[in-house]
């Protein structure tokens, strides 16, 4: 068996988070009754024009920002002429010629070294209606018909499907984090194709090239890539050659199936849009636009790390943007950052679960967070009575220390007071101090065991450990 | 009594001391038109709905030139709930479900739509013959053309219907129609009135106009019809301005430019004359005239034919049988809903240029000749600025030939872009340009003058085209009947 | 020079069309298109133009709309004017495979 080496590109269309279609002032909207979410412009209507989307060309070039690209500053639209009924002008309004983003990056990091997955282009233009089939017809819906797509094309840099992988996570990540897009997959704001190729040695010319569309999730990427190169393998093993062909993922036999080979080449008739004539993107509006880029997960990730919280820590906040965000409020808090990463991935994220809630929704303003933390942090609070009054602490607007008086939560802190009980624990149970001196790790136990009942839970428990460690020296 | 020949301001005065009322004026036109009926002027009729405006107008303070007016528009303009043809079967029973731009601001100043003018289908074509409905005949001669693709305004204004029409122009569509029919016509610079509602034959080139028995008219449609549209991002943001505002102010001084092109043997000899005629009664009235050289301009049919095919496949595109217009019996699959519904529903010409369009885009092609043809067409525009840096005025015959016989063969594909080639640059250039008319051939038949300037300089064509009016004072309004045995 | 398209040209640019012809309108086609390009080949001996070019005869820079939602369609209104439809949908003969596009 023969070592082959695979040739991996990636073509992603992602749905832009904007109020209004593209080239019309409708709803851009999910999930709405069919056809509600449409205007004569969508429909394509005779006599109807275009119009630009002011967001889309700024969210569009946002995403040109965070992936790197260089951003032309006269572009124009064409039209791709092909009919098919979701395509209701049966042109689509894309970029063909002058796309708005070119020659990019993003660097994904594989086996602790970091390789850059380069951008060939990146371009603005118009999603399709949704078509349902139902046994003889296809209904058409035009509610997602003009809802603004940038599609987001590699170069064919990646060689194994972990790599495809990894970019897309990262991808997703950056245009998440930036509101450039919601990036459902599972709703299809998100859509990845693939495609793949293999060859012998890097000096041989390309393979024939496979290309799997509209993939639902990234495992599955990944599982397609796998399944394809093997594939393929196997023809070229058995000296079978095949043709250029497209290819979709089918989840249930978890495999790549023919959709179908690539005739003589596409006849899209592309032609500059005559009637959205150039348009000019200045510096101004790309400063106005980075000024809205907010901290990107790596720079978060660093940030989070120098903090000292933990990997694991690390990785989980930024997965969750909203608890990330409110995180960020902390950095130039002089604060134990390890405790606060604790709480919100601890008992903070399992009561948002419960509650269905987003951080921002309760009421821990951040002073009260910082309250929270250092009375974790100096066991005035315990987490067993954290877990007691968490639900009260994120949704009034008292003070902690309020709440722990309220619901009777006073941890005796008072050093005398502990040394006091402890010392008459001592003597009251000389038989355990002989123990604990005889080295029997269980005595200690028992004796922290009795404070604790005879201060009905109250005492500290760290303050009362080492007076008791303390005491019995 | 007959009002509809009067002038405007006439009827204006009449209409404001509530001597007449816009009911008067409604009425007349419908007899107009059904007097005129076997000229085929229009395709749908308005009557229910111009009879009750007309009515609701009555109670309305009478506040503006234009208020209660009668007003006819060309077929591709889409019209709210009145029907939008094309003149094309595929748009047969089309009832639009919103409004163009300009018909909003022409409700907007109380003028009262009549109905919808016969064409050319889609506007492909430059005799009004290939409409779905049948040709147009002109009122001037009645087996002759009216010309095309704005054929029915141009025949209904001709025949004094009523007063006011609005054509469209995308390689001579109001000029040519105009000039065949001896009325006035104007292809506006391009931005200056919104396609919104235009159904889009080449979008590049697609103007809107006025189609009026004079110059004052004119004018004062296009003063309502202009303006900056959200809707259209090809509409210019170029101030709303009088454009009646230098009619009948001397042209003393002005210099007017002659392209050698438009006098070459390309033209019929009986229109040169008539334009010489006309230049030597521009110089006496003050004006410089010099016959120049345009590099380019002659090469605008050949771009035309790439660029406005190109487009109009496209633009096309949209009517397949599925969200309006006709479609197919029981097709069965998709394909067949394709093929068959365009090839029934469409007309020849239409069907040709759809392929002609569709060839020079496809494969190689279009780095052949469509982007060669964007890259010439825009250095033929600075041709014009050039030109224009030195005259204020570019002139010559309309069209190359008065109105030809309604029976004359229409199969030579080239014939119809050659009737073409003196209107099409101006279009090609986006600028603006005018017919007036400026005699008779001996068959009595109308020749017109193209009044060509630069951007946005509508107002001084108007100049020129009033002084010339005046000047030649000509009798434009054909004998009903005559001609006609 | 052959001075006129194959017949598989013609079908070719006929199915980009979507315009069913007939045989007779093949041949036809077959040479008026090569006509035309042969007529559309001048303007290759144009010379002294630079590789600006035109897309529309405009000078002002396109004007960006602000993304704020406007009025839409009944979806009553949508169906009205399709030959075909079902609910709120609008109906076609089933479609098989995926668009070629987005």
């Amino acid at each position: 068996m023969s070592n082959y080496i695979p040739t991996i590109g990636v073509e992603v269309h992602v749905e832009l988070k904007t109020k209004t279609k593209i080239f019309s002032n409708s709803k851009n909207g999910y999930g709405q009754m069919a056809n509600s979410l449409t205007n004569v412009i969508d429909l394509g209507y005779p006599g109807t024009l275009p119009t630009l989307n002011e967001e889309v060309v700024n969210l569009a070039i946002k995403a040109a920002t965070v992936l790197n690209c260089k951003i032309r500053k006269q572009m124009h639209f064409d039209r791709k002429n092909y009919f098919y009924p979701d395509n209701p002008k049966n042109y689509q309004i894309t970029q063909f010629q002058t796309p708005i983003g070119y020659d990019g990056y993003v660097e994904i990091e594989l086996n602790n070294q970091k390789k850059k997955i380069y951008i060939e282009e990146m371009h603005i233009e118009e999603d399709t209606c949704k078509s349902t089939h139902r046994g003889t017809k296809t209904l058409l819906d035009f509610n997602r018909a003009g809802v603004p797509l940038i599609e987001i094309v590699t170069k064919p840099c990646m060689s194994s499907k972990k790599e495809a992988v990894l970019y897309l996570e990262k991808l997703k990540e950056l245009l998440f984090y930036s509101d450039i897009s919601d990036c459902k997959m599972e709703e299809g704001s998100m859509r990845a194709d693939a495609n793949v190729s293999i060859r012998k040695n890097e000096s041989d010319p390309f393979g024939t090239k496979v290309e799997i569309k509209n993939i639902g999730s990234i495992s599955n990427v990944g599982l397609s890539i796998e399944k394809e190169i093997k594939r393929q393998e196997k023809l070229y093993n058995n000296n079978e050659t095949f043709k250029e062909q497209t290819r979709r993922f089918d989840d249930k036999l978890e495999d790549t199936v023919l959709m179908r080979v690539k005739e003589t080449g596409n006849d899209y008739r592309y032609f500059p849009e005559p009637d959205i004539p150039f348009v000019v993107i200045t510096d101004e509006m790309i400063e106005e636009v980075k000024k809205t880029i907010p901290m990107l997960p790596d720079e978060r990730r660093e940030k989070y790390k120098e903090l000292g919280v933990s990997d694991i820590n690390t990785n989980k906040l930024v997965q969750n943007r909203s608890l990330s965000d409110y995180f960020n409020q902390l950095l130039d808090k002089n604060t134990n950052h390890k405790i606060a990463s604790n709480l919100l991935l601890g008992d903070i994220s399992q009561y948002l679960n419960k509650t269905e809630k987003e951080i921002f929704d309760t009421t821990l303003t951040i002073p009260r967070f910082l309250e929270l933390i250092s009375l974790m942090e100096d066991n005035t609070l315990t987490s067993k009575n954290l877990k007691e009054i968490i639900d009260i602490v994120l949704e009034s607007n008292k003070t902690i220390k309020e709440i722990m008086k309220d619901e009777n939560i006073e941890n005796i802190t008072d050093d005398n007071a502990i040394r006091e009980v402890i010392k008459q624990i001592i003597s009251n149970n000389q038989e355990s101090v002989e123990d604990y001196k005889n080295g029997h790790d269980r005595a200690i136990k028992y004796l922290m065991g009795q404070v604790m009942k005879e201060t009905k839970g109250k005492a500290n428990p760290k303050m009362a450990m080492d007076i008791l460690i303390e005491e019995l020296q | 009594m007959k009002y509809l020949n009067k002038n405007i301001e006439e009827l204006h005065t009449l209409l404001k001391n509530k001597d007449i009322k816009p009911i008067d004026l409604v009425n007349e036109a419908f007899e107009n038109i059904e007097n005129n009926k076997e000229l085929n002027a229009y395709i749908t009729l308005n009557k229910e709905e111009a009879i009750k405006q007309a009515k609701e107008l009555e109670n309305k303070e009478v506040d503006n030139i234009l208020f209660g007016l009668p007003i006819a528009i060309k077929d591709n303009i889409v019209t709210k709930d009145l029907k939008t043809t094309c003149a094309s079967h595929i748009l047969e029973n089309f009832i639009p479900i919103y409004d163009a731009t300009v018909v909003e601001k022409i409700k907007a100043k109380n003028m009262i739509i009549i109905g919808k003018t016969n064409m050319d289908e889609f506007a492909m074509g430059s005799s009004s013959r290939t409409s779905y409905f049948g040709a147009p005949h002109n009122p001037w001669d009645h087996n002759k053309i009216s010309g095309g693709s704005s054929g029915g305004s141009a025949t209904t204004i001709a025949a004094r219907d009523l007063l006011f029409a609005l054509g469209t122009d995308t390689g001579g569509s109001i000029r040519q129609p105009a000039s065949y029919t001896g009325i006035v016509g104007m292809k506006p610079t391009y931005g200056r009135v919104s396609r919104y509602g235009l159904v889009a034959f080449a979008s590049s080139l697609d103007q809107i106009g006025p189609m009026t028995k004079n110059v004052y008219e004119n004018a004062l449609l296009l003063n309502v019809i202009c303006g900056h549209d959200d809707h259209d991002l090809t509409s210019s943001k170029k101030e709303v301005e009088d454009f009646t505002r230098l009619i009948g102010k001397d042209i003393k001084g002005m210099k007017i430019a002659v392209p050698n092109f438009f006098v070459s043997d390309i033209v019929n000899r009986e229109i040169i004359d008539k334009l010489k005629d006309t230049i030597e009664l521009l110089k006496k009235l003050g004006a410089t005239v010099d016959y120049i050289d345009m590099k380019y301009i002659d090469n605008a049919v050949t771009l035309y034919q790439i660029i406005a095919m190109g487009e109009a496949s496209s633009n096309l595109a949209r009517f397949d049988g599925i969200r309006y217009g006709y479609s197919t019996e029981n097709p069965k699959d998709i394909e067949e809903l394709y093929f068959k519904t365009r090839r029934e529903g469409f007309g020849k010409e239409v069907k040709r240029r759809i392929m002609v369009g569709s060839y020079l885009l496809s494969g190689k092609n279009a780095q052949d000749y469509y982007f060669k043809a964007l890259s010439i067409r825009d250095d033929m525009k600075q041709e014009f600025t050039k030109v224009f840096e030195n005259y204020d005025y570019i002139i010559g015959p309309t069209t190359t030939t008065t109105a030809y016989n309604l029976t004359d063969p229409m199969d030579d594909p080239r014939k119809s872009f050659l009737d073409d080639v003196l209107v099409i640059p101006v279009n090609m250039a986006g600028l603006p340009g005018l017919n007036i008319p400026i005699g008779f051939d001996k068959e009595n038949m109308p020749i017109g003058m193209q009044i060509i300037a630069n951007n946005f300089e509508e107002a001084k064509i108007y100049q020129l085209a009033s002084i010339l009016e005046k000047e030649l004072n000509l009798n434009l309004e054909p004998k009903r009947g005559e001609n006609n045995e | 020079m052959e001075d006129k398209l194959t017949k598989e040209e013609v079908l070719h640019v006929a199915k980009l069309a979507r315009i069913d012809i007939t045989e007779e309108e093949i041949e036809k086609y077959q040479v008026e298109l090569k006509q035309l390009l042969n007529e559309v080949e001048k303007i290759n001996e144009v010379k002294g133009y630079d590789d600006e070019i035109l897309i529309a005869p405009w000078s002002d820079n396109t004007t960006l709309r602000s993304d704020s939602e406007g009025e839409m369609l009944d979806p009553k209104k949508v169906i009205e004017n399709a030959p075909k439809h079902s609910g709120n949908y609008i109906e076609v003969p089933v479609v098989i495979g995926e668009s070629e596009g987005a």
